[in-house]
Order: structure tokens, then sequence, then C-alpha cells
């Protein structure tokens, strides 16, 4: 018994060795975030830039896979074992409460005061990065879900659900090969960002008193909306197995009047090569009354490690705001396709010029929502998902999948 | 004595390798199952046998584990019977028709599953166009079926090479006198074939009822357990838990509560080989 009690402690001993093996000075920032996609040479050039402007500071730049599966994966078990291998690093909108609810982002208020970021940025990306009025990440760059169309198919963007499903069905009339309306009804995140849209274009709001609410009248009639999609033929049953990468294909093919998808898509379908270059148009989701709609906020924050000591907490803080300033922007938009979040950015002569896309996204990422912002979203969302899957599938009428959720929702926030 | 204690030292590396990787981590989850540990509420309390409690009364978990014990039960059962047939061509089969067969098994899960995402994929895909009224991935009826199909694909000619195994070790001279007292095929197959293979059987079944039972990547990215939760297996629920939802706890419980059925599973099957030496 013995031996092999000392066996487990030295392979313990070990292993904790083997962790603090790359000693750090005090001024070094380790900063992880996803890759940007594309050549990475333009992102090094810019933190370099950061090198010799901060000398004292060193920074050391980590990947992560490029799956936000995994990298919450990475996050949840480093930062909850108290890990400080990591200073800055960039996370999802949605996590932002919930991070800061346990205690894992250090408060950004004093460097990122919240009446400085909400003046030069846009409202959404503020509200989900503010727990409480204080500040725990700032916002890098955005995503924001807008409609797309063919504009040899329809006359014009459609304003309101009626119209989008006159147009779609006019275009299906004639070519009956046609798909009418595609989204994301696949059961994963994606799936609340497209129920939650239409909730809101049929006037629903999810919070209420701080809490999720989604057993609402509005929340009934937006769900029930993208059920009868289906079931009446204006999106084809194969939305209900679909993310963002199958409904672009079969947008990009031809085979679709509409689509509701990020900003990514557009560079795709205006590639040289794509079969709907030149033939495509966007705008903001529809609504029932016919005012622009919101999509919903994506994108990625950074945020600073509270366990970091305080020089390298200063440092890092010095690089989310070399990151996050205006020139960066303009840098992320120009080289990578990268939506901002700061305002000014999108009036920028160099972006009007060199990202026409880009600049003409700001009345719809200005009116972008965030999910709701709880800490308690993380917990609830999968469990919400599965009510939402039974309901597009057809398995349970909407109302019962909202109530259903809904109690799901309440158990989890009264368990505080 | 003195051999006794070499064995015993020669024995500790793995021993002690084990339990760093997998014995000490199984008490760490059973440990954690007993508390509430959910990273936003950032606490950490011994709360006993509560999340075992909850678990009993989680809808939920039932019906992962229904989902569960379906896919493995019907997923095995196709590829011993699928295995089976393959094992028995392959006896008389070359050395490329093996190599070529063993290739599903060959492709990292992950990557087939993606492959068969595309096939099924109901624009496009090729398995629509030739069933068009069938939505693989899209309908609750059908999707644990797909996801099955994969694993099948992908399994069976592991099932085929411990059969094949199995086959080359019954003697020759046993079908010599079967053919001299005039026995039929079948009553070949039946009667000494069969019951000869028993053992390569047991550790096939073993082997893949213990791998079904803990599915996780096939499903994962084909179709993530939608819809409606109607192919979320146990290791998803599982995971979901723990890292998309951060309940530690609760997570922990799923997984002890996977690991002891996969375990009842490993040991019956186990005591099954044993009775039959």
């Amino acid at each position: 018994m013995m031996p092999g009690m000392r066996a487990i402690g030295l392979l313990a001993l070990a292993s904790l060795a083997c962790a603090r093996t790359a000693p750090r000075d005090a001024s070094e920032v380790v900063f992880r975030h996803q890759p940007l996609w594309g050549d990475p040479a333009p992102f090094h050039a810019m933190l370099d830039r950061f090198r010799r402007e901060n000398p004292d500071v060193r920074v050391r730049d980590e990947t992560m896979p490029n799956a936000s599966d995994m990298a919450r994966e990475m996050f949840l078990t480093t930062l909850d074992g108290g890990g400080t291998e990591l200073d800055l690093f960039a996370i999802d909108v949605v996590w932002a409460p919930e991070f800061a609810r346990a205690g894992w982002l250090a408060d950004l208020s004093a460097a990122f005061p919240a009446d400085r970021l909400r003046d030069a940025y846009l409202p959404g990306a503020i509200d989900a990065v503010t727990l409480g009025g204080r500040v725990y990440a700032v916002p890098w760059y955005l995503d924001v879900g807008l409609l797309y169309y063919r504009t040899d198919l329809v006359p014009r963007a459609p304003r309101t659900y009626d119209e989008l499903s006159q147009f779609a069905r006019a275009a299906m009339q004639r070519d009956p090969g046609l798909s009418g309306f595609l989204w994301q009804g696949r059961q994963y995140e994606g799936l609340d960002c497209n129920v939650f849209e239409s909730i809101w274009g049929h006037g629903g709001d999810l919070v209420r008193g701080g809490g999720i609410a989604l057993d609402t009248p509005a929340a009934r009639t937006g769900l029930a909306w993208l059920r009868e999609a289906i079931a009446t033929g204006l999106s084809p049953r194969s939305v209900l197995s679909s993310a963002e990468e199958e409904t672009r294909r079969a947008f990009q093919d031809g085979r679709a009047v509409f689509l509701r998808n990020w900003p990514y898509v557009w560079a795709e379908a205006q590639n040289e090569g794509s079969p709907i270059r030149g033939r495509i148009g966007f705008a903001p989701l529809p609504t029932v009354t016919g005012e622009p709609g919101h999509g919903t906020l994506g994108g990625w924050q950074l945020a600073v490690n509270a366990r970091s000591p305080p020089m390298r907490r200063r440092a890092a803080e010095r690089l989310a705001a070399f990151l996050t300033s205006p020139d960066a922007a303009v840098e992320l938009a120009l080289r990578y396709s990268r939506i901002p979040a700061r305002r000014a950015v999108y009036d920028d002569p160099r972006v009007r010029e060199g990202a026409p896309f880009i600049a003409a996204l700001l009345p719809i990422a200005a009116a972008a929502r965030p999910r709701p912002v709880t800490p308690y979203y993380a917990l609830a969302s999968d469990s919400i998902q599965g009510e939402l899957s039974a309901a597009v599938a057809g398995l349970r009428p909407p109302a019962d999948a909202l109530s259903r959720a809904q109690a799901i929702v309440d158990h989890l926030q009264e368990n505080r | 004595m003195i051999e006794r204690r070499h064995a015993a030292w020669m024995a500790a590396p793995s021993v002690a390798i084990l339990a760093g990787v997998a014995i000490v981590p199984v008490f760490a989850a059973i440990w954690l199952s007993l508390h509430r540990s959910i990273v936003i509420f950032h606490d950490q309390r011994f709360v006993g046998l509560a999340n075992f409690r909850f678990l009993l009364s989680d809808g939920r978990f039932w019906s992962a584990l229904g989902t569960t014990i379906h896919f493995t039960v019907v997923a095995v059962a196709a590829e011993i019977a699928l295995g089976l047939a393959v094992a028995l061509v392959l006896r008389r089969g070359g050395g490329l028709l093996r190599a070529a067969v063993i290739l599903p098994w060959a492709i990292p899960t992950a990557v087939s599953a993606r492959m068969w995402a595309w096939l099924f994929n109901a624009d496009y895909g090729l398995l629509h166009r030739l069933a068009p009224a069938v939505d693989w991935l899209g309908s609750p009826a059908t999707a644990l079926y797909a996801a099955i199909l994969v694993d099948v694909w992908k399994t069976t000619p592991f099932v085929a090479l411990i059969l094949l195994a199995g086959l080359s070790s019954i003697p020759e001279s046993v079908y010599e006198a079967a053919l001299v007292d005039g026995a039929s095929a079948p009553r070949t197959f039946f009667g000494i074939t069969l019951p000869l293979l028993k053992p390569a059987l047991l550790v096939a079944l073993l082997f893949r009822s213990l791998d079904a039972f803990r599915v996780f990547d096939a499903i994962y990215v084909l179709t993530e357990g939608g819809p409606a939760n109607s192919t979320e297996t146990l290791s998803i629920y599982a995971y979901k838990t723990l890292m998309r939802s951060g309940d530690f706890g609760y997570g922990s419980t799923l997984s002890v509560a996977t690991f002891a059925c996969a375990l009842v599973i490993g040991l019956s099957f186990v005591r099954w080989l044993g009775r039959e030496r």
C-alpha cells in the first residue's frame, strides 16, 4: 500500500512541476485567443507594433483551437482551477456575465469606465459586457444576424414577415426548385439566436425583472412563426439539421431566395466563382411592424484574468486598450473583415473605401441585441435549445415547449 | 519471496500510471459528484447524495439512458451480424481485401462523422438524393438511426477482424470430419463454426458494447444530441452539463452513472466469458 501511495504522490508532484516549467517574469502578458481567419501576418505586425511602443511589456501570443466549444472547455478548466497561465483572453459574448459572476474576470471599470465605453461603442456590445454597472470585458469585434436576399428574384428587401413570405412564394412559383427562407434550426446555440430574433421581430423581449422570460405571448408567436415556416414549406425541412455552413452553401449555390446568417457570408457569396456573385443584397431582419429588426449580437471580447498579479494585469489592460483602439479596429475590418464594435470606425474613410460592406452594416450592427445578459444564460441555454428544437421540429406545440423551457429557467434562477 | 518482490517492482510503474490516469480521476469524479459545484455560483459544497436523488427524478437522464441503450443494442447487434458475414467472406479473401475492409476503422470518428453529415445533408446529400422522403438528421424518428448507421459503418471492420482471428483458430480437421460425416453447410455453421467462435464473439460483444455505450464523437458531430434531444446519449448529456452549463457537480454525477452502467456491462460480460472457458 505505502509504495503505491508514494508513487501517486511522486506522480502528482511531477505533474505540478510540469505545469511550472516555464518561468515567467512579472511583465510578461499571455494573450490567448482564437485564430483570426486568414493570413496571420498583419495581426502579428500589429502585436509587434505594441511591443515596440511598450518595450517594458513582453507579449506571448497563444492561439486556441478554432472551435468555440473547445475554447470554452479550456477556459472552464483553467480558470476554475485558479490558473494564471493566461492574462488576457478573448471570450464569446455570452460568456462574459457568467465568467464575471464566477469571479474569473478582473473588473476593468477603472481602466475602461462604462460611460466612456458607451460613448464610443455600439450599445449592444456594451450591454453584453457590463454586469451591475461594472465592466468585465472590452468588445473586440462583433457579429450580428442579418437577412440576405437575391436581388434578381425579389423586388426589394422585405420589411415584414408577410412580405418575406410573399416574395419568397412568388419566386418559388416561378422556379419550384427554389427554397424560400433558410435559417439555422439544428439543436445548437445558433437555434437560440434564430428564435430570439423572431421573438424580437414579433415585439417580444427576453428579459423581465433581470431574469430570462420565455413564456410570453410574443415568444409564442415568434416561435410559432418559425415552426409554421417549415410546416407551410416556406423553409425546407433541411433547416432542422442545418447550421451556418449548410445554409450558406445552399444559398450560395443559388437554391434559395432568403437566408438568415452572419456577416461572413457576404465575402463568400461575392467571391469570384460564386454562382450568385453580384446578385445578392443584405438587410435588417424583418419584423411584424415593418421597422428594422434586431439581429442577435455575437462576437468576441477581451477579458483579463482576475488572478493575474497586479503588474501583469495592468500590462494586460494596456494590450487590451491597444487591440481595441480605433486603429486596430480599422485594421481588423480591412484585413480580416471583422465587424467593428466602435461606432466611429464605420465612418472611417479607410473602412468606407476598403470595406464598404462593413461600413454599410452600421445600422444593423447598432440595432444588434445581446442574448439575455445574465450569468444563468449558459446554464439555461442548453435546456432551452432542447425545447426550442422540439417546437421547430413539430414535436411539441410552441406554447408547451416555451412553458417547459421557462420552468427549467425558473428552477435555475431560483436555485441561486 | 525475492522473486515476488521483483515482480511487484516490475509492475509498480504500470500500476502507478494506471492509478494516475484512471483510478484517481474516477474517484475524483465520484467525490465531485457528491458536491454542488456550479461555476457561476462559485461555490463548492458537499451535498451528499442530493445529486443522485435529483438524477432519479430527472426525465432527461432517463431519456438519455433509453437512447444510449437503444443505440447500443441496435448498433452492436448489427455490427456483430455484419462483422460475422464479413469475417466469413474474408476467410477466403486475400490481404488486399482485408486491408480494404479495415479502411473505415482507420478513419478518425470525427472525420467520418463529418463526411456522413454531408452524405445525410437534406439539401444535396447523396443519401438524401436516394431517398428524398427521409430527412435523416432533421427528424427525431430517424436521427438516431443515422448515428447508428455511421457507427456500424465504422466499427464493423473491427468486429470482423476479431471474428476472423476466432475463425482461424478453429482447426481445419473439424470441418473435414463434418464433411466426411456429410453435414450440410448450415449444419456445419450452427454446429461447429458458431459454438467454436463463441469466445471471439463474446470478446467482440464486450468491446463493442462498452464502446457503443459511451458513444460521443459520432453523435456530437452529426447532431449534437438534437433534434429535440432525440439523439442525446449519456456521454453527450454529461458533456453538455459539465462544459456548456458549467455544472461540475451534476455533470460528474451523470459521468459516474455512465461509468456505473459501463462497469455493470463490462463485469457481466467478463463473468460470462469466464464461464465459457
